[in-house]
Protein backbone atom coordinates (compact mmCIF):
# COMPACT_ATOMS: atom_id res chain seq x y z
CA UNK A 1 0.00 0.00 0.00
CA UNK A 2 1.58 3.18 -0.96
CA UNK A 3 1.24 6.03 1.69
CA UNK A 4 4.13 8.27 0.84
CA UNK A 5 3.32 11.59 0.09
CA UNK A 6 4.76 14.70 0.09
CA UNK A 7 3.51 17.93 -1.01
CA UNK A 8 5.77 18.02 -4.63
CA UNK A 9 3.36 14.96 -5.09
CA UNK A 10 0.45 16.06 -7.95
CA UNK A 11 -2.30 13.62 -8.05
CA UNK A 12 -4.26 13.90 -10.74
CA UNK A 13 -7.59 13.77 -8.43
CA UNK A 14 -7.61 13.95 -4.65
CA UNK A 15 -10.82 11.89 -3.01
CA UNK A 16 -12.12 12.97 -0.31
CA UNK A 17 -13.24 10.08 2.00
CA UNK A 18 -12.17 6.55 2.00
CA UNK A 19 -15.91 5.26 2.47
CA UNK A 20 -17.83 3.34 -0.30
CA UNK A 21 -18.20 6.14 -1.98
CA UNK A 22 -14.61 7.49 -1.73
CA UNK A 23 -13.08 3.82 -2.53
CA UNK A 24 -15.21 3.30 -5.46
CA UNK A 25 -14.85 6.68 -7.03
CA UNK A 26 -11.10 6.71 -6.42
CA UNK A 27 -10.69 2.90 -8.01
CA UNK A 28 -13.39 4.14 -11.10
CA UNK A 29 -10.30 6.45 -11.65
CA UNK A 30 -7.20 4.64 -10.95
CA UNK A 31 -8.42 2.34 -13.76
CA UNK A 32 -8.18 5.05 -16.13
CA UNK A 33 -4.82 5.59 -15.65
CA UNK A 34 -4.89 8.28 -13.33
CA UNK A 35 -3.15 8.90 -10.27
CA UNK A 36 -5.67 9.08 -7.10
CA UNK A 37 -4.70 10.29 -3.50
CA UNK A 38 -7.53 8.82 -1.62
CA UNK A 39 -7.68 11.21 2.13
CA UNK A 40 -9.67 9.30 5.05
CA UNK A 41 -9.78 10.88 8.44
CA UNK A 42 -10.40 7.97 10.09
CA UNK A 43 -7.15 5.57 11.08
CA UNK A 44 -8.77 2.52 8.45
CA UNK A 45 -10.45 3.19 4.84
CA UNK A 46 -13.87 1.65 5.15
CA UNK A 47 -16.32 4.20 5.71
CA UNK A 48 -19.25 3.25 7.47
CA UNK A 49 -20.21 0.51 5.47
CA UNK A 50 -17.42 -1.75 7.21
CA UNK A 51 -19.04 -1.66 10.24
CA UNK A 52 -22.82 -3.03 8.70
CA UNK A 53 -23.44 -6.48 9.45
CA UNK A 54 -25.60 -6.96 5.98
CA UNK A 55 -27.38 -4.99 3.00
CA UNK A 56 -30.88 -4.77 2.15
CA UNK A 57 -32.60 -5.78 0.43
CA UNK A 58 -30.11 -8.91 -0.63
CA UNK A 59 -28.82 -9.30 3.16
CA UNK A 60 -25.56 -10.31 1.62
CA UNK A 61 -22.81 -9.41 3.96
CA UNK A 62 -21.54 -6.01 4.11
CA UNK A 63 -17.69 -6.54 4.54
CA UNK A 64 -18.21 -9.12 1.88
CA UNK A 65 -18.64 -6.06 -0.66
CA UNK A 66 -16.41 -3.46 0.99
CA UNK A 67 -13.30 -5.71 2.36
CA UNK A 68 -12.76 -6.53 -1.76
CA UNK A 69 -12.76 -2.84 -2.57
CA UNK A 70 -10.82 -1.59 0.02
CA UNK A 71 -8.07 -4.25 -0.63
CA UNK A 72 -8.07 -3.30 -4.39
CA UNK A 73 -7.94 0.26 -3.72
CA UNK A 74 -4.73 -0.45 -0.96
CA UNK A 75 -2.83 -2.86 -4.00
CA UNK A 76 -3.68 -0.31 -6.69
CA UNK A 77 -0.53 0.77 -8.47
CA UNK A 78 -2.17 4.55 -9.47
CA UNK A 79 -4.00 5.33 -5.53
CA UNK A 80 -2.26 6.54 -3.07
CA UNK A 81 -3.47 6.51 0.59
CA UNK A 82 -3.43 9.01 3.13
CA UNK A 83 -5.20 7.70 6.90
CA UNK A 84 -5.89 9.41 9.80
CA UNK A 85 -5.68 12.88 7.30
CA UNK A 86 -8.45 15.75 7.36
CA UNK A 87 -8.78 18.48 4.97
CA UNK A 88 -8.23 21.33 6.22
CA UNK A 89 -9.07 23.76 3.31
CA UNK A 90 -9.22 24.05 -0.92
CA UNK A 91 -7.92 26.98 -2.26
CA UNK A 92 -8.57 27.03 -5.86
CA UNK A 93 -5.82 29.50 -8.25
CA UNK A 94 -5.41 29.11 -12.00
CA UNK A 95 -7.55 26.17 -12.07
CA UNK A 96 -5.78 24.25 -9.60
CA UNK A 97 -6.88 23.08 -6.50
CA UNK A 98 -4.70 23.64 -3.83
CA UNK A 99 -5.32 21.29 -0.73
CA UNK A 100 -4.23 21.55 2.75
CA UNK A 101 -4.09 18.71 4.26
CA UNK A 102 -3.32 17.65 8.26
CA UNK A 103 -1.86 14.00 8.80
CA UNK A 104 -2.48 13.30 12.59
CA UNK A 105 0.44 11.40 14.50
CA UNK A 106 -0.31 7.74 14.68
CA UNK A 107 2.74 7.00 16.77
CA UNK A 108 3.84 3.84 14.61
CA UNK A 109 5.91 3.65 11.63
CA UNK A 110 3.46 2.26 9.42
CA UNK A 111 6.64 0.88 7.65
CA UNK A 112 8.05 -0.86 10.59
CA UNK A 113 4.72 -2.14 11.46
CA UNK A 114 4.18 -5.47 10.67
CA UNK A 115 0.37 -5.86 12.18
CA UNK A 116 1.41 -8.59 15.07
CA UNK A 117 -0.50 -6.69 17.76
CA UNK A 118 1.31 -7.86 20.71
CA UNK A 119 1.82 -3.72 21.85
CA UNK A 120 -2.13 -4.46 21.75
CA UNK A 121 -1.72 -7.21 23.95
CA UNK A 122 0.81 -5.92 26.24
CA UNK A 123 -1.55 -2.68 26.41
CA UNK A 124 -3.24 -1.93 29.82
CA UNK A 125 -5.31 0.68 28.58
CA UNK A 126 -8.56 0.40 27.74
CA UNK A 127 -11.57 2.39 26.58
CA UNK A 128 -14.64 2.78 24.88
CA UNK A 129 -13.95 1.18 21.36
CA UNK A 130 -15.93 3.76 18.49
CA UNK A 131 -15.38 1.20 16.45
CA UNK A 132 -17.88 -0.42 18.07
CA UNK A 133 -20.03 2.44 18.70
CA UNK A 134 -18.75 2.69 22.41
CA UNK A 135 -20.44 -0.87 23.22
CA UNK A 136 -16.71 -2.72 23.14
CA UNK A 137 -13.46 -1.74 24.49
CA UNK A 138 -10.41 -1.45 22.96
CA UNK A 139 -6.83 -1.02 23.89
CA UNK A 140 -5.29 2.27 23.64
CA UNK A 141 -2.70 1.11 20.96
CA UNK A 142 -4.57 -1.23 18.67
CA UNK A 143 -5.42 -2.42 14.97
CA UNK A 144 -8.82 -0.04 14.73
CA UNK A 145 -10.83 -3.34 13.70
CA UNK A 146 -10.25 -7.16 12.38
CA UNK A 147 -10.14 -6.11 8.77
CA UNK A 148 -8.91 -2.52 8.93
CA UNK A 149 -6.38 -1.42 6.13
CA UNK A 150 -4.27 -0.59 6.84
CA UNK A 151 -3.61 -3.60 9.09
CA UNK A 152 -1.21 -1.18 11.29
CA UNK A 153 -1.80 -0.27 15.00
CA UNK A 154 -2.55 3.13 15.88
CA UNK A 155 -1.82 4.81 19.38
CA UNK A 156 -4.51 7.26 21.01
CA UNK A 157 -2.23 9.93 22.60
CA UNK A 158 -5.90 10.82 24.67
CA UNK A 159 -6.05 8.13 26.76
CA UNK A 160 -2.97 6.77 26.68
CA UNK A 161 -1.03 6.01 30.19
CA UNK A 162 2.38 6.40 28.57
CA UNK A 163 3.63 3.56 30.39
CA UNK A 164 5.94 2.05 27.60
CA UNK A 165 5.29 -1.37 27.05
CA UNK A 166 3.66 -1.27 23.88
CA UNK A 167 7.61 -0.04 22.63
CA UNK A 168 9.07 -3.09 24.96
CA UNK A 169 7.19 -5.75 23.18
CA UNK A 170 7.34 -4.47 19.49
CA UNK A 171 9.43 -6.67 17.33
CA UNK A 172 10.19 -4.18 14.84
CA UNK A 173 10.88 -0.90 17.03
CA UNK A 174 7.85 0.69 15.16
CA UNK A 175 6.88 2.90 18.02
CA UNK A 176 7.77 6.39 17.59
CA UNK A 177 6.24 8.22 20.35
CA UNK A 178 7.80 11.43 19.04
CA UNK A 179 5.44 11.80 15.92
CA UNK A 180 4.35 14.98 14.96
CA UNK A 181 1.31 16.32 13.07
CA UNK A 182 2.17 17.01 9.53
CA UNK A 183 0.98 19.19 7.45
CA UNK A 184 0.69 19.18 3.25
CA UNK A 185 -0.49 21.17 0.67
CA UNK A 186 -1.10 18.65 -2.39
CA UNK A 187 -1.84 20.61 -5.89
CA UNK A 188 -4.70 18.47 -7.95
CA UNK A 189 -6.60 18.93 -11.01
CA UNK A 190 -9.38 17.59 -9.71
CA UNK A 191 -10.89 16.86 -6.38
CA UNK A 192 -14.09 14.73 -5.62
CA UNK A 193 -15.84 15.24 -2.24
CA UNK A 194 -16.80 11.62 -0.76
CA UNK A 195 -17.37 12.79 3.01
CA UNK A 196 -19.98 10.39 4.12
CA UNK A 197 -22.79 11.13 6.70
CA UNK A 198 -22.88 11.27 10.33
CA UNK A 199 -26.01 10.35 12.71
CA UNK A 200 -27.72 13.19 14.78
CA UNK A 201 -27.42 12.95 18.53
CA UNK A 202 -29.80 10.03 20.26
CA UNK A 203 -30.38 12.54 22.70
CA UNK A 204 -31.78 15.13 19.88
CA UNK A 205 -35.29 14.48 21.22
CA UNK A 206 -35.38 15.18 24.39
CA UNK A 207 -38.67 13.67 25.02
CA UNK A 208 -37.59 10.08 24.27
CA UNK A 209 -34.92 10.22 27.20
CA UNK A 210 -31.73 8.34 25.39
CA UNK A 211 -29.60 10.02 28.11
CA UNK A 212 -31.48 8.10 30.86
CA UNK A 213 -31.48 4.67 29.12
CA UNK A 214 -28.49 2.17 27.65
CA UNK A 215 -31.38 0.46 26.72
CA UNK A 216 -32.23 3.31 24.15
CA UNK A 217 -29.36 2.15 21.02
CA UNK A 218 -28.18 4.22 17.90
CA UNK A 219 -29.36 1.85 14.88
CA UNK A 220 -25.35 1.53 14.03
CA UNK A 221 -25.08 0.12 17.74
CA UNK A 222 -27.22 -2.49 16.17
CA UNK A 223 -25.27 -3.25 13.24
CA UNK A 224 -22.78 -3.66 15.52
CA UNK A 225 -24.36 -6.36 17.80
CA UNK A 226 -25.71 -7.93 14.44
CA UNK A 227 -22.31 -8.49 13.43
CA UNK A 228 -20.63 -11.57 13.56
CA UNK A 229 -18.12 -10.72 15.88
CA UNK A 230 -19.61 -7.97 17.34
CA UNK A 231 -19.01 -6.62 20.94
CA UNK A 232 -20.78 -9.22 22.91
CA UNK A 233 -20.90 -12.19 20.00
CA UNK A 234 -24.86 -11.67 19.97
CA UNK A 235 -27.40 -9.26 20.46
CA UNK A 236 -27.36 -8.44 24.04
CA UNK A 237 -28.88 -5.05 26.05
CA UNK A 238 -25.76 -2.86 26.61
CA UNK A 239 -27.31 -2.05 29.91
CA UNK A 240 -27.07 -5.32 31.54
CA UNK A 241 -26.63 -8.22 29.05
CA UNK A 242 -30.01 -9.46 28.77
CA UNK A 243 -30.88 -11.15 25.95
CA UNK A 244 -33.85 -8.75 24.86
CA UNK A 245 -37.25 -10.56 24.19
CA UNK A 246 -39.04 -7.42 22.69
CA UNK A 247 -37.97 -5.08 20.40
CA UNK A 248 -38.75 -2.41 18.99
CA UNK A 249 -37.52 0.56 16.14
CA UNK A 250 -38.73 4.29 16.68
CA UNK A 251 -38.79 5.53 12.68
CA UNK A 252 -37.97 9.36 11.94
CA UNK A 253 -36.55 9.58 15.44
CA UNK A 254 -33.89 12.09 14.48
CA UNK A 255 -35.58 13.26 10.59
CA UNK A 256 -38.90 14.56 9.46
CA UNK A 257 -38.91 16.96 12.55
CA UNK A 258 -38.42 20.98 12.02
CA UNK A 259 -38.06 21.01 15.72
CA UNK A 260 -34.59 19.49 15.81
CA UNK A 261 -33.24 21.00 12.49
CA UNK A 262 -33.60 17.84 10.26
CA UNK A 263 -37.30 18.37 8.35
CA UNK A 264 -36.02 15.87 5.26
CA UNK A 265 -36.44 12.55 5.54
CA UNK A 266 -33.34 10.17 6.10
CA UNK A 267 -34.84 8.10 2.94
CA UNK A 268 -32.67 4.46 4.39
CA UNK A 269 -34.02 4.21 7.60
CA UNK A 270 -37.09 2.64 6.36
CA UNK A 271 -35.31 -0.05 4.75
CA UNK A 272 -32.59 -0.63 7.34
CA UNK A 273 -35.25 -0.84 9.66
CA UNK A 274 -36.50 -3.62 8.14
CA UNK A 275 -33.48 -5.27 7.22
CA UNK A 276 -32.29 -5.38 11.01
CA UNK A 277 -36.00 -6.39 12.25
CA UNK A 278 -35.36 -9.27 9.63
CA UNK A 279 -31.70 -10.03 11.29
CA UNK A 280 -32.92 -9.68 14.65
CA UNK A 281 -35.95 -12.46 14.35
CA UNK A 282 -33.29 -15.19 13.17
CA UNK A 283 -30.59 -14.27 15.74
CA UNK A 284 -33.37 -13.90 18.61
CA UNK A 285 -36.27 -16.22 17.34
CA UNK A 286 -38.30 -15.40 20.15
CA UNK A 287 -38.05 -12.08 20.48
CA UNK A 288 -41.42 -10.04 19.56
CA UNK A 289 -40.02 -6.91 16.68
CA UNK A 290 -42.13 -4.02 16.32
CA UNK A 291 -41.42 -0.60 13.66
CA UNK A 292 -43.76 2.00 14.57
CA UNK A 293 -43.61 4.02 11.44
CA UNK A 294 -45.18 7.37 9.99
CA UNK A 295 -45.03 5.32 6.03
CA UNK A 296 -42.94 3.29 4.87
CA UNK A 297 -40.68 4.40 1.92
CA UNK A 298 -39.98 1.05 0.03
CA UNK A 299 -38.91 2.91 -2.90
CA UNK A 300 -35.85 0.89 -4.81
CA UNK A 301 -35.92 -2.18 -6.59
CA UNK A 302 -36.88 -5.28 -4.95
CA UNK A 303 -38.07 -2.80 -1.36
CA UNK A 304 -41.51 -3.77 -1.23
CA UNK A 305 -41.40 -7.27 -1.56
CA UNK A 306 -38.21 -6.84 1.16
CA UNK A 307 -41.18 -5.01 3.02
CA UNK A 308 -43.79 -8.01 2.39
CA UNK A 309 -41.34 -10.57 3.25
CA UNK A 310 -40.60 -8.59 6.82
CA UNK A 311 -44.81 -8.73 7.61
CA UNK A 312 -44.95 -12.21 6.45
CA UNK A 313 -41.93 -13.51 9.07
CA UNK A 314 -43.92 -11.74 12.03
CA UNK A 315 -42.70 -8.81 12.68
CA UNK A 316 -45.26 -5.97 14.12
CA UNK A 317 -45.61 -2.63 11.68
CA UNK A 318 -47.71 -0.04 14.10
CA UNK A 319 -48.38 2.96 12.12
CA UNK A 320 -48.22 5.73 14.25
CA UNK A 321 -45.85 8.21 16.27
CA UNK A 322 -43.86 7.61 19.49
CA UNK A 323 -44.35 10.49 21.69
CA UNK A 324 -42.39 9.89 24.67
CA UNK A 325 -40.14 6.92 26.25
CA UNK A 326 -39.78 6.46 29.64
CA UNK A 327 -36.85 4.04 31.54
CA UNK A 328 -39.12 1.82 33.99
CA UNK A 329 -38.07 -1.02 35.97
CA UNK A 330 -35.93 -3.42 35.03
CA UNK A 331 -34.22 -1.85 32.16
CA UNK A 332 -37.10 -1.79 30.11
CA UNK A 333 -39.24 1.16 28.36
CA UNK A 334 -42.65 2.40 28.04
CA UNK A 335 -43.32 3.54 24.68
CA UNK A 336 -46.33 6.32 24.92
CA UNK A 337 -47.46 5.94 21.13
CA UNK A 338 -50.57 7.49 19.00
CA UNK A 339 -51.59 4.76 15.97
CA UNK A 340 -53.88 5.28 13.94
CA UNK A 341 -54.22 1.72 13.35
CA UNK A 342 -57.01 1.59 16.56
CA UNK A 343 -59.60 4.19 16.38
CA UNK A 344 -61.23 3.75 19.77
CA UNK A 345 -57.78 3.12 21.07
CA UNK A 346 -55.15 5.91 19.71
CA UNK A 347 -53.27 6.46 22.64
CA UNK A 348 -51.65 3.20 23.88
CA UNK A 349 -48.55 2.20 26.34
CA UNK A 350 -46.44 -0.21 25.13
CA UNK A 351 -43.26 -1.75 27.32
CA UNK A 352 -40.00 -3.16 25.58
CA UNK A 353 -36.87 -4.08 26.81
CA UNK A 354 -34.81 -2.27 24.09
CA UNK A 355 -35.60 0.25 21.54
CA UNK A 356 -33.54 1.37 18.41
CA UNK A 357 -33.96 4.83 17.23
CA UNK A 358 -33.99 5.94 13.36
CA UNK A 359 -31.76 9.36 14.08
CA UNK A 360 -31.20 11.50 11.45
CA UNK A 361 -28.33 12.09 8.33
CA UNK A 362 -26.54 14.27 8.33
CA UNK A 363 -23.48 15.99 6.25
CA UNK A 364 -20.05 14.10 7.72
CA UNK A 365 -18.00 17.57 6.37
CA UNK A 366 -19.36 21.02 5.60
CA UNK A 367 -16.69 22.03 3.59
CA UNK A 368 -18.56 25.54 2.85
CA UNK A 369 -16.29 27.56 5.21
CA UNK A 370 -12.30 26.37 4.05
CA UNK A 371 -13.22 25.37 0.04
CA UNK A 372 -15.12 26.84 -2.71
CA UNK A 373 -17.95 24.26 -2.76
CA UNK A 374 -21.44 25.78 -1.24
CA UNK A 375 -23.94 23.63 0.72
CA UNK A 376 -27.41 24.01 0.95
CA UNK A 377 -29.90 24.56 3.75
CA UNK A 378 -29.41 21.58 5.24
CA UNK A 379 -25.50 21.03 5.27
CA UNK A 380 -25.15 19.12 2.11
CA UNK A 381 -23.06 19.76 -0.62
CA UNK A 382 -25.37 21.58 -3.28
CA UNK A 383 -25.55 20.71 -7.02
CA UNK A 384 -25.82 23.91 -9.35
CA UNK A 385 -28.76 21.89 -11.24
CA UNK A 386 -30.54 18.69 -10.84
CA UNK A 387 -29.45 17.51 -13.55
CA UNK A 388 -25.47 17.00 -12.78
CA UNK A 389 -26.00 15.16 -9.38
CA UNK A 390 -22.13 15.38 -8.67
CA UNK A 391 -21.29 18.59 -10.10
CA UNK A 392 -20.74 21.33 -7.09
CA UNK A 393 -20.83 25.16 -7.78
CA UNK A 394 -16.94 25.04 -7.59
CA UNK A 395 -15.24 23.67 -11.06
CA UNK A 396 -13.12 20.65 -11.05
CA UNK A 397 -14.68 19.65 -7.92
CA UNK A 398 -17.30 17.17 -7.35
CA UNK A 399 -19.78 15.19 -4.60
CA UNK A 400 -20.27 11.88 -4.36
CA UNK A 401 -22.70 9.70 -2.06
CA UNK A 402 -24.28 11.05 1.44
CA UNK A 403 -21.65 14.10 1.53
CA UNK A 404 -24.59 14.82 -1.07
CA UNK A 405 -27.58 14.08 0.54
CA UNK A 406 -29.06 11.28 2.12
CA UNK A 407 -28.97 7.95 -0.06
CA UNK A 408 -29.02 4.47 0.46
CA UNK A 409 -25.66 2.12 -0.69
CA UNK A 410 -27.05 1.33 -4.16
CA UNK A 411 -27.51 4.83 -5.32
CA UNK A 412 -23.74 5.73 -3.28
CA UNK A 413 -22.06 3.25 -5.36
CA UNK A 414 -23.91 4.21 -8.93
CA UNK A 415 -23.22 7.99 -8.33
CA UNK A 416 -19.56 7.36 -7.36
CA UNK A 417 -18.77 6.07 -10.13
CA UNK A 418 -20.81 8.71 -11.74
CA UNK A 419 -18.61 11.47 -9.94
CA UNK A 420 -15.48 9.52 -10.96
CA UNK A 421 -16.35 9.61 -14.61
CA UNK A 422 -17.40 13.65 -14.55
CA UNK A 423 -14.03 13.92 -13.30
CA UNK A 424 -11.91 11.92 -15.92
CA UNK A 425 -13.59 14.43 -18.43
CA UNK A 426 -13.51 17.16 -16.60
CA UNK A 427 -9.62 16.42 -16.65
CA UNK A 428 -9.85 15.17 -20.18
CA UNK A 429 -11.05 18.22 -21.38
CA UNK A 430 -8.77 20.68 -19.43
CA UNK A 431 -6.08 18.88 -20.70
CA UNK A 432 -7.04 18.87 -24.16
CA UNK A 433 -7.46 22.63 -23.72
CA UNK A 434 -3.86 22.77 -22.42
CA UNK A 435 -2.88 20.65 -25.68
CA UNK A 436 -4.98 22.60 -28.14
CA UNK A 437 -4.06 25.83 -26.89
CA UNK B 1 7.98 -12.80 22.66
CA UNK B 2 10.15 -10.68 24.95
CA UNK B 3 10.26 -7.71 27.22
CA UNK B 4 12.74 -5.03 25.84
CA UNK B 5 14.19 -2.00 27.80
CA UNK B 6 13.17 1.50 26.01
CA UNK B 7 16.63 2.88 25.14
CA UNK B 8 17.64 6.87 26.19
CA UNK B 9 16.10 8.17 22.76
CA UNK B 10 12.56 5.78 23.39
CA UNK B 11 12.58 7.30 27.00
CA UNK B 12 13.19 10.93 26.10
CA UNK B 13 10.22 10.72 23.33
CA UNK B 14 7.83 8.99 25.83
CA UNK B 15 8.62 11.99 28.85
CA UNK B 16 8.42 14.37 25.41
CA UNK B 17 5.01 12.96 24.61
CA UNK B 18 3.70 12.62 28.35
CA UNK B 19 4.32 16.34 28.86
CA UNK B 20 2.95 17.37 25.89
CA UNK B 21 -0.23 15.91 26.89
CA UNK B 22 -0.11 17.48 30.26
CA UNK B 23 1.28 14.81 32.24
CA UNK B 24 -0.62 11.61 33.75
CA UNK B 25 -3.66 13.59 34.92
CA UNK B 26 -5.14 12.21 38.42
CA UNK B 27 -8.43 11.34 36.49
CA UNK B 28 -6.52 9.19 34.05
CA UNK B 29 -4.52 7.85 36.45
CA UNK B 30 -7.61 6.76 38.89
CA UNK B 31 -9.64 5.60 35.62
CA UNK B 32 -6.80 3.23 35.09
CA UNK B 33 -6.45 2.03 38.63
CA UNK B 34 -10.67 1.85 38.68
CA UNK B 35 -9.45 -0.49 34.81
CA UNK B 36 -7.11 -2.77 36.66
CA UNK B 37 -9.18 -3.44 40.05
CA UNK B 38 -12.40 -4.42 38.43
CA UNK B 39 -10.89 -6.39 36.07
CA UNK B 40 -8.66 -8.51 38.89
CA UNK B 41 -11.84 -8.40 41.02
CA UNK B 42 -14.04 -9.89 38.09
CA UNK B 43 -11.14 -12.61 37.28
CA UNK B 44 -11.32 -13.31 40.84
CA UNK B 45 -15.14 -13.91 41.35
CA UNK B 46 -14.93 -16.09 38.21
CA UNK B 47 -12.10 -18.33 39.00
CA UNK B 48 -15.25 -19.64 41.34
CA UNK B 49 -17.84 -20.61 38.97
CA UNK B 50 -19.24 -19.04 35.55
CA UNK B 51 -21.82 -16.10 35.85
CA UNK B 52 -23.60 -13.67 34.32
CA UNK B 53 -23.66 -10.02 34.06
CA UNK B 54 -25.93 -9.32 37.13
CA UNK B 55 -24.36 -12.13 39.24
CA UNK B 56 -21.14 -10.11 38.50
CA UNK B 57 -22.30 -6.77 39.34
CA UNK B 58 -24.27 -7.60 42.37
CA UNK B 59 -20.94 -9.27 43.62
CA UNK B 60 -18.82 -6.85 42.96
CA UNK B 61 -21.21 -4.19 43.78
CA UNK B 62 -20.56 -2.18 40.50
CA UNK B 63 -23.63 -1.11 37.46
CA UNK B 64 -24.67 -3.48 35.46
CA UNK B 65 -23.58 -1.84 32.35
CA UNK B 66 -19.96 -1.47 33.34
CA UNK B 67 -19.65 -5.05 34.64
CA UNK B 68 -20.86 -5.79 31.04
CA UNK B 69 -18.10 -3.42 29.20
CA UNK B 70 -15.32 -4.80 31.34
CA UNK B 71 -16.72 -8.65 30.40
CA UNK B 72 -16.85 -7.68 26.50
CA UNK B 73 -13.14 -6.76 26.86
CA UNK B 74 -11.96 -9.49 28.56
CA UNK B 75 -13.99 -11.73 26.19
CA UNK B 76 -12.39 -9.85 23.13
CA UNK B 77 -8.80 -10.46 24.61
CA UNK B 78 -9.40 -14.51 25.25
CA UNK B 79 -9.43 -13.86 28.89
CA UNK B 80 -12.90 -14.82 29.56
CA UNK B 81 -15.43 -17.23 27.22
CA UNK B 82 -19.08 -18.26 27.08
CA UNK B 83 -20.34 -21.12 28.89
CA UNK B 84 -24.14 -21.41 28.43
CA UNK B 85 -27.02 -19.52 29.76
CA UNK B 86 -28.71 -18.75 32.77
CA UNK B 87 -32.63 -17.33 32.33
CA UNK B 88 -32.18 -14.66 29.81
CA UNK B 89 -28.35 -14.01 30.15
CA UNK B 90 -25.40 -15.61 28.48
CA UNK B 91 -22.31 -17.34 31.90
CA UNK B 92 -19.13 -16.06 31.49
CA UNK B 93 -16.36 -18.34 32.32
CA UNK B 94 -12.60 -17.47 33.32
CA UNK B 95 -10.66 -19.27 30.15
CA UNK B 96 -8.35 -21.10 31.41
CA UNK B 97 -4.89 -19.74 29.92
CA UNK B 98 -2.14 -17.23 29.81
CA UNK B 99 -3.23 -14.40 28.74
CA UNK B 100 -2.56 -13.57 24.58
CA UNK B 101 1.52 -12.24 25.47
CA UNK B 102 2.44 -14.69 27.52
CA UNK B 103 1.24 -17.13 25.16
CA UNK B 104 2.87 -15.65 22.30
CA UNK B 105 6.32 -16.30 24.13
Amino acid sequence: MNTHVNSDFTPDALVIGAGIAGLQSALDLADQGLQVLLVERQPSIGGHMIALSKVYPTLDCASCITTPKMSAAAHHPNITILTNTEVEGIETRDEVHHVRLLQKPTYVNFDKCIGCRLCEYACDTEYPDPFEEGLGSVKAIAVPFTNAIPQKAVLNAEVCGTCGSCARVCPTGAIEYDQQPRRLMIRTDAVIVASGFNLNALTVKPQYNAQRSRNIISPLMLERLLAPHGPYGRVLRPSDGKMPSSIAFVQCAGSRDESIGVSYCSRVCCMYAIKQAMLLSGALPLADITIYYMDIRAFGKGYEQFYQNAKAMGINFVRGKVARINPVEDGDLSLHVETTEDAENPLQERRHDLVVLAQGMIPGWQPSATTPVTCSANGFVAAPTLTAPTATTAPGIFVAGTAAGPKDIVDTIAEAGAAAMQASQYLYQKRSAILVG
Amino acid sequence: MTMKTLTPEQKQALATLRSSLGGISEQKRQAQKRLVTARKAIQKFLEAHPATVPQIAAALQMPTDEALWHVTGMRKYGKVAESGEEGDYPLYALVVQEDRVAAAQ
